[in-house]
């Protein structure tokens, strides 16, 4: 038989074709259906990620509504973060929205991007009574679009710098000489801690561009504008971290390793005096217990040189998205009813879990001014919520992971030498391209 | 005396790729009985975590579960499989048709398509059908796969025709012809059909988990995926559930490998 390119061409443009209009979809917009009555009996599905946190913390949540509400049953299903998404666009896609359940967790990163995209599939909680002032104006920034808020900020990724305290004093420097400073003065006292103890100070997966991103947030720049366009080129904010990046490379102080777990061994194995990433990397840092007392957090270092620089950032973190058509009230009612409304819910959590509050009010609790042995007795949760309050907004968008991979791209480019306005002038024209 | 450096340098090569091949299964025994710590640190020597990463991934993780959900998945899709594509891959070879050829030959492009193309018209249709998070769902789509029947095509190629000839003067009726003298003589393509079927559908992970929306039914391949998903990863439960997840597939293929070999080369005794 005959098979010619142009008949394989053709089914493969066909099943393309197919795809691409069940994608065409229309954003809806369900602002009603969670201010409607609250039933007092029903199970509500959740689909989340991680039993030692998000799991745990969703079943604690449960335990608390259920106190009020005793016909109210919560079935979590652990579902993995890229599994929701191939989930949630399988079925936005296919049009079986009611196969989603009622609550799921969405990274904060992808949630514009999910909402722009699959409107129809959550719920607009602005009216459901829910009170987003209670939260840092950054964290809801992520789940909000066009005004309209879809999710209730869970995990907090604001941004730490976790310090070998005994590194530093073999230098002859302290937590202060790392606190509230720019980065500037970051490559001076961590030339001197790498002189005195031969120690680097971060890594970076090769092509990973998080600190970067991390370093654009702290100034309040993105990658794009307001109204979703990419602002790549002749970006000032980026080109500044970029050089930053650039400079720390040639200082020694930023090693680049080429996996994850590599990462996560630079700083347990002790070769690494620091980690700067969002608060849950301290997860990871504290699994070297060899190290307890050894560890201490501050805020990280500022963008020389920029007018709106920060000593404040944040990078990933998560939200709870209500879907609608399933039982918006009853679900819109359980999130307002605890993690944005439950004190005792962030009492339970913070010390079992980890789980940092985003909603301010908690942070006021006792708690949060305990010492942690680990951090040599200092009270990190305190500091961190202090930090949350303070990141600037940054705009994701629908083409975050496109905007982030091209400036990955443009990143590893200038790092090799080539030069900044060109790679990012490219970067920009490869998401433009990805927009059309 | 010229042969012995060759051999020299042939048996170098070999163990060289032997060892390539090797590690990283033994790193992975291994490393199950290490804990995360040690696993990072790329530690080599087996210590004496086992029990404790037995017992943390037990608690966090319905094992036994997965394990069975996945056997009855491989399983089911591997006999429908290895019947349906025979039958196919004989009835393509022994009866003849102006429009076989041409008919083989879609069913062979049909190999180039990518499944993310395909699976969102496939989970509609499954939709459709209310059968979302069932296990036919699972196991439907896996079971015609254009190679296995070009593979069972190919082998009976090799089966002599007279004997059908005299089978059907006999009075054998085409069914009985092939269950009782096909089916037998390709004992060997079987097999290797049997373990090529059965990793596939053991390893399959992206169709299980889009079909799969409730997650009831939940396979070895989505467990371990999960066991990633965490801020935390520890490495020695996560090595551990790999390690559960590989055994079912090396174990067919040991006591498989001789006819796997056999099979693949259409050799017919």
């Amino acid at each position: 038989m005959n098979i010619n390119r142009r008949s394989v061409l053709g089914l493969g443009l066909g099943a393309a074709a197919v795809a691409t209009l069940a994608a065409c979809n229309s954003g809806g917009k369900n602002d009603q259906a969670v201010a409607g009555d609250v039933p007092t009996s029903g199970t509500l599905t959740v689909w989340c990620w991680d039993p030692a946190f998000n799991i745990y913390s969703m079943n604690e949540a449960a335990k608390i509504y259920q106190k009020d509400h005793p016909d109210v049953k919560v079935k979590v299903v652990e579902t993995p973060w890229d599994d929701i998404q191939t989930k949630l666009t399988t079925l936005a896609q296919s049009g079986k929205l009611d196969q989603l359940p009622d609550i799921f967790l969405c990274q904060n990163n992808a949630f514009q991007k999910n909402v722009i995209n699959y409107g129809d599939a959550f719920s607009d909680l602005t009216k459901g009574g829910v009170k987003f002032d209670e939260f840092p104006p950054a964290v809801v920034g992520y789940s909000t679009v066009d005004g309209a808020n879809y999710g209730v900020p869970f995990d907090n990724g604001t941004a730490v710098q976790a310090l070998r305290i005994d590194y530093l004093e073999q230098a002859g420097l302290t937590m202060k000489d790392f606190t509230d400073i720019s980065w500037a003065d970051y490559i001076e006292r961590g030339t001197q801690l790498k002189a005195k103890t031969g120690h680097a100070l971060i890594s970076g997966q090769s092509g990973s561009s998080d600190l970067i991103m991390m370093m654009l947030q702290s100034a309040g720049g993105s990658l794009f504008d307001a109204d979703g366009k990419p602002t790549i080129a002749k970006n000032d904010i980026l080109l500044k971290s970029i050089d930053v990046l650039k400079q720390l490379q040639k200082a020694g102080l930023y090693v680049e390793v080429n996996s994850w777990d590599e990462y996560i061994r630079g700083f347990i194995s002790g070769n690494h005096a620091s980690a700067l990433n969002g608060v849950w990397i301290l997860g990871s840092v504290q699994t070297a217990k060899d190290q307890s007392g050894k560890w201490e957090i501050t805020n990280v270092p500022k963008l020389d040189g920029i007018d709106s620089a920060t000593n404040y950032t944040a990078n990933g973190g998560s939200s709870w998205a209500v879907s609608a058509g399933k039982q918006p009230a009853l679900a819109n009612d359980f999130l307002k009813s605890t993690f944005a409304g439950s004190t005792q819910l962030y009492d339970t959590i913070l010390p079992k879990a980890g789980a940092l509050a985003n909603w301010m009010p908690a942070a006021k609790s006792d708690i949060y001014q305990e010492k942690q042995a680990f951090f040599n007795n200092t009270a990190i949760y305190a500091q961190v919520v202090d930090y949350s309050a303070k990141v600037p907004k940054n705009n994701t968008g629908a083409y975050y992971y496109e905007g982030r991979d091209a400036a990955s791209v443009a990143m590893t480019k200038i790092l090799k030498g080539a030069d900044p306005t060109t790679a990012l002038d490219e970067a920009q024209k490869t998401v433009e391209f990805a927009m059309k | 005396m010229t042969k012995t450096p060759l051999r020299v340098a042939k048996y170098v090569f070999l163990a060289l790729a032997a060892l390539c091949s090797l590690f990283p299964l033994y790193f992975m025994v291994v490393s199950a009985t290490n804990t995360s710590a040690d696993v990072i640190g790329s530690r080599l020597t087996p210590g004496g975590a086992l029990m404790d990463n037995i017992s943390k991934l037990t608690t966090q993780q319905n094992v036994g579960a997965a394990m069975g959900q996945s056997t009855i998945y491989a399983v089911s899709s591997a006999l429908l499989s290895l019947l349906v594509c025979s039958i196919a891959g004989y009835g393509f070879e022994i009866y003849h048709s102006k429009h076989k050829d041409r008919l083989m030959g879609l069913l062979l492009l049909t190999m180039m398509i990518p499944f993310a193309a395909t699976m969102i018209p496939l989970f509609r249709m499954f939709a459709n059908l209310n059968m979302v998070s069932t296990l036919p769902a699972v196991v439907l789509p896996t079971i015609a796969t254009p190679f296995l029947i070009l593979l069972f095509r190919q082998s009976a190629r090799s089966f002599p025709t007279e004997i059908i000839e005299a089978a059907r003067l006999d009075g054998l009726s085409e069914l009985s012809i092939f269950f009782r003298m096909f089916l037998p003589t390709m004992r060997a393509t079987y097999a290797a059909a049997a373990v090529i079927t059965f990793m596939a559908a053991w390893n399959n992970f992206l169709w299980p988990k889009v079909i799969l929306v409730d997650q009831t039914f939940r396979t070895m391949p989505m467990l371990v995926a999960s066991l990633t998903s965490g801020y935390v990863t520890d490495y020695g439960v996560l090595m551990l559930a790999v390690l559960l997840a590989s055994l079912p597939t090396m174990f067919l293929f040991l006591v498989l490998q001789r006819s796997f070999a056999e099979g693949i080369t259409g050799a017919v005794k």
